[in-house]
């Protein structure tokens, strides 16, 4: 017992004299963390067209085309969205996944969800697009990827929070690029926010079960 | 007996020896133009509050504690603020696009809400990092009008 004694005391006292030590040299290496997140930057321009499509989502049904821009903008994004595209199937399908894993407050299916949109993502071809798409589609997805990631590891309340950003994400994908499929674009007046359906029957993800069919649909698509 | 002085022998050389093994640290003597601060005009009070509650891990500059000068501790840190970096880095905030600005202050705004951040882990130690409630709303007031003010 008293060998582990001392073994104990030369570890205390190794312990204290390097960290005396240490404390001293410590100072030297300052470390420039630039670099992280250069991917980000350059995306700005695009932002104008995006914001106009979000307005269109809060603002369907709203006849008033009072100024120009936002007037080109909507009859544009109308058209987009009757677009008849199959390459952004695997990635709706992915994000019906994790909604449907939400409406039935199952985490570790909408978890699989944000596995599988993660997947989606990195398969699709984006040499279809052409430059503005594809400046668009990037400012997009890269936001979308973070929202799936966390999705893919986290607890089912916060699955949900991420899902009302991501659902902002795909339905700006949709209008941008198209989809062969019929979705419904559904609205849900306690989170102000709108998400995406295959069904026209209301299942809300972003109660499950507390508050299933709660909210309403804003506009079909196809 | 002698395996245990074995073990502690062994423990004890790797402890010495990982002391010399250095970690790369997160300081910059510059505050960058794309700093948040700088692009939203922060009042003093929450600017603050933002520095001591979540630029240490958030931020290209920590202020670090001194257990930062001892291993295995300095590692961990790092790995915390790199992934702290990776999800919302102030020091970075206008090179980020309009759509991830909302995002980040959305969750900004629901993790302070929630007690989430600063995560009670830091705050064991940082107690001057916590948030009482009259500052919880006026961060998130000032989030939420940041947030506004980009639809």
């Amino acid at each position: 017992m008293r060998k582990t004694k001392l073994s104990i005391g030369i570890f205390a006292i190794a312990f204290a004299a390097l960290t005396v030590m240490s404390c001293k040299d410590n100072k030297k290496e300052s470390v420039d963390s630039n670099g992280h997140h250069t991917e980000m930057g350059a995306k700005e321009n695009h932002m104008g067209m995006n914001n106009e499509s979000e307005e269109h989502h809060h603002e369907d049904g709203d006849e008033d085309h009072d100024h120009d821009k936002g007037a080109t903008m909507k009859t544009r994004d109308i058209e987009a969205s009757t677009q008849k595209n199959a390459a952004t199937a695997p990635i709706i399908d992915a994000y019906l996944q994790i909604k449907n894993g939400l409406v039935a407050d199952n985490k570790d299916n909408a978890a699989k969800g944000g596995t599988a949109l993660l997947a989606a993502f990195s398969n699709f071809e984006m040499s279809q697009l052409n430059e503005e798409q594809h400046t668009a589609y990037m400012d997009i997805v890269e936001d979308a990827k973070e929202h799936a990631e966390h999705i893919s590891e986290s607890p089912l309340e916060h699955q949900r929070e991420h899902f009302e950003t991501l659902s902002t994400d795909i339905s700006d994908l949709v209008t941008l690029l198209g989809t062969n499929k019929t979705l419904y674009l559904d609205y849900c007046p306690m989170k102000k926010t709108n998400w995406l359906s295959e069904t026209k029957e209301i299942k809300n993800p972003f109660f499950g079960s507390k508050m299933i069919t709660c909210g309403n649909v804003k506009k079909k698509i196809n | 007996m002698k395996v245990v002085k074995i073990i502690a022998l062994v423990l004890l050389v790797v402890f010495v020896g990982i002391q010399f093994v250095k970690t790369p640290r997160n300081q910059s003597d510059v505050v960058p133009k794309t700093d948040f601060m700088l692009v939203n005009d922060v009042p003093k009070a929450i600017g603050n509050k933002l520095q001591i509650s979540c630029y240490d891990c958030h931020s290209n500059n920590t202020a670090y504690p001194w257990y930062n000068k001892v291993q295995p501790v300095a590692w961990f840190l790092e790995n915390h603020i790199k992934k702290g970096k990776s999800e919302l880095n102030f020091s970075e905030w206008s090179n980020y696009s309009d759509r991830r600005k909302k995002s980040k202050l959305k969750s900004i705004i629901s993790q302070i809400e929630d007690n989430e951040m600063p995560l009670s882990s830091y705050t064991l130690i940082h107690r001057d990092a916590i948030l009482s409630e009259s500052e919880k709303e006026l961060v998130i007031g000032f989030m939420k009008q940041i947030k506004d003010s980009l639809k």
